[in-house]
């Protein structure tokens, strides 16, 4: 897929983009809201025709013991069959235990022994998929104390051992940066840039713990100041890339949505310009 | 250190409200504490469960205003916390609680608009599958007719209630035209469709339940007019099969009648 920007499909835009057929370069939906068959899987299997999709999942658990739940990897695995959306993504987290789902996407330590679960669960995605998907980097807010790798070197091992992709979400990254005391900018460092398929663009919350900022991940607000230039930072290091803007709760009207990705593509179009002058 | 499984085990257990030494003891504290760091995590599993199960009560939450929705769901949630991962698909349990959930006691009628809610959600992602026409049963001799047994299309279903759950359905609607409703009005039963856009209901007078009630129980045409028949001797089986024929709740014939 060529590096454009796309916006998140969300249920209460769908009847307007599928009248409209707005121009924008993808669309990337939540499978977990396509699974249970609905009328709204009929509007997306329409849309299909007419859009590059990218289907982003948030369910599969990658980060569990006990690996992704084998039926809704099947359920999953038949959205993207019927599908055949250009790229296919989860997260670099948990949400199952115990045969309960949590809805969230929960902390992993980075060690030797998280690492081979992912790896093995990861493997296992693919092997069912028969492709290669892309695992996000999530938004911290906690790191473990007996975690022996750090986040991006954990995602780097991940790479070489499953030969996944990545996912750079610039939000997340400015979102785990900040509440674990590190440096956004150093979190680059080092990524294996031909193994990065997609960047993902949100806005966040800032909340209060123990009367200091916390940021909260909640796609909820246009994407911030510091998230675009980490973007900037992003494509200038790694090139453009299929870039989604992602927004959940408060969701604006379309147009607006429109906007922040048309402002993503010219970020995206700025760093191509410096690829081909540097060329 | 914690093994990984006792890990996500201890989480599981924060996240349903437990206090975990174990887990608070291998996350990084700083100016920020452990514990209010694992918070963010509880709150946002209760919290976005709530939410999702207010796109599914739409109703339920109108009637009781976000704030008490969000206590009551996250109450719920907490005690019975999803089993898979597709939230249009959480909630079965729900109006069970909801009749059981002391606060909402001055609100009688309050689980079995959340059992509405439930069954227009069903029907919603129901799949869309071939209906039974009244061209489909023409020219049949009228004893086949009423030996005739017909199924309900996929996602309809009868939801029948001491109170009017019809007009409070419709007084809860953002747009109401329906004013205040008294539960004086009694008792009232619906049938739930699901249509090619969306899901609906259409009222059903004591009589058209019954002969609803004796079809979805495997009862042949004539043996759901019996029963409607006892209800209210005036009961016009034609009319009302004719109603929901039109209304596309039966699923089409698996063999010609």
């Amino acid at each position: 897929m060529r590096p454009v920007a796309g916006i998140g499909l969300r249920s209460p835009h769908l009847a307007e983009i599928a009248r409209d057929r707005p121009s924008t370069g993808f669309l990337e939906i939540h499978a977990e809201n396509y699974l249970a068959r609905s009328p709204a899987v009929q509007t997306v299997e329409q849309l299909r025709q007419d859009y590059e999709f990218s289907v982003h999942a948030v369910g599969l658990s990658l980060g569990s013991i006990d690996g992704p739940d084998e039926t809704h990897l099947g359920r999953v695995a038949a959205l993207i069959e019927r599908l055949q959306p250009a790229l296919v993504s989860d997260h670099l987290s948990w949400s199952i235990a115990g045969d309960r789902y949590f809805n969230d996407l929960l902390p992993l330590p980075y060690t030797e022994e998280a690492l081979d679960v992912v790896v093995r669960n990861v493997d296992r995605l693919q092997e069912r998929l028969r492709r290669q998907v892309l695992i996000e980097n999530p938004s911290c807010y906690l790191a473990f104390a007996h975690s022996t790798l750090s986040e991006p070197e954990f995602l780097t091992a991940l790479v070489r051992r499953s030969g996944c992709g990545l996912l750079l979400d610039a939000n997340n990254i400015a979102v785990t940066a900040h509440n674990l005391r590190l440096a956004p900018v150093a979190w680059l460092d080092g990524l294996p840039a031909s193994a990065i398929g997609e960047y993902h663009l949100a806005g966040h919350a800032v909340n209060d713990a123990d009367g200091e900022a916390i940021l909260i991940d909640d796609h909820g607000s246009p994407v911030g100041d510091g998230v675009w230039a980490l973007f900037d930072e992003i494509v200038r290091r790694y090139g453009p890339r299929p870039t989604l803007v992602e927004w959940d709760t408060d969701l604006p009207a379309l147009p607006i949505l429109l906007d922040e990705a048309a402002r993503a593509a010219r970020a995206l179009n700025k760093g191509a310009e410096a690829d081909a002058r540097a060329a | 250190m914690l093994a990984l499984r006792d890990l996500q085990a201890a989480f599981a257990a924060h996240l349903k409200g437990e206090d975990r030494l174990d887990l608070a003891g291998v996350v990084v504290g700083d100016t920020i504490s452990a514990s209010a760091r694992l918070r963010v995590h509880r709150r946002h599993v209760a919290q976005s469960l709530a939410t999702a199960l207010g796109a599914t009560f739409p109703t339920v939450e109108a009637i009781v205003g976000d704030a008490y929705f969000q206590a009551m769901a996250q109450a719920f949630a907490v005690q019975e916390l999803p089993r898979q991962p597709v939230l249009a698909e959480y909630g079965a349990d729900f109006p069970a609680f909801v009749a059981g959930y002391g606060p909402a006691a001055a609100l009688p009628y309050l689980a079995d608009m959340a059992r509405l809610d439930w069954a227009l959600n069903l029907a919603f992602h129901a799949p869309l599958e071939g209906r039974l026409g009244a061209p489909d049963l023409t020219g049949l001799p009228p004893q086949r007719l009423f030996e005739l047994r017909v199924a309900l299309a996929a996602g309809s279903a009868l939801v029948r209630s001491s109170y009017p759950i019809d007009r409070i359905w419709h007084a809860s609607q953002p747009d109401a035209t329906v004013g205040t409703v008294s539960l004086e009005e009694g008792a009232a039963s619906v049938i739930v469709l699901r249509r090619p856009d969306d899901a609906a209901f259409a009222s059903l007078n004591p009589a058209e339940a019954a002969f609803v009630t004796a079809l979805d129980e495997g009862g042949s045409l004539g043996e759901g007019a019996e029963a409607a028949i006892a209800l209210e001797p005036a009961f016009d089986p034609s009319a009302t099969f004719a109603r929901l024929l039109a209304l596309q709740a039966f699923a089409a014939l698996q063999q010609a009648p």
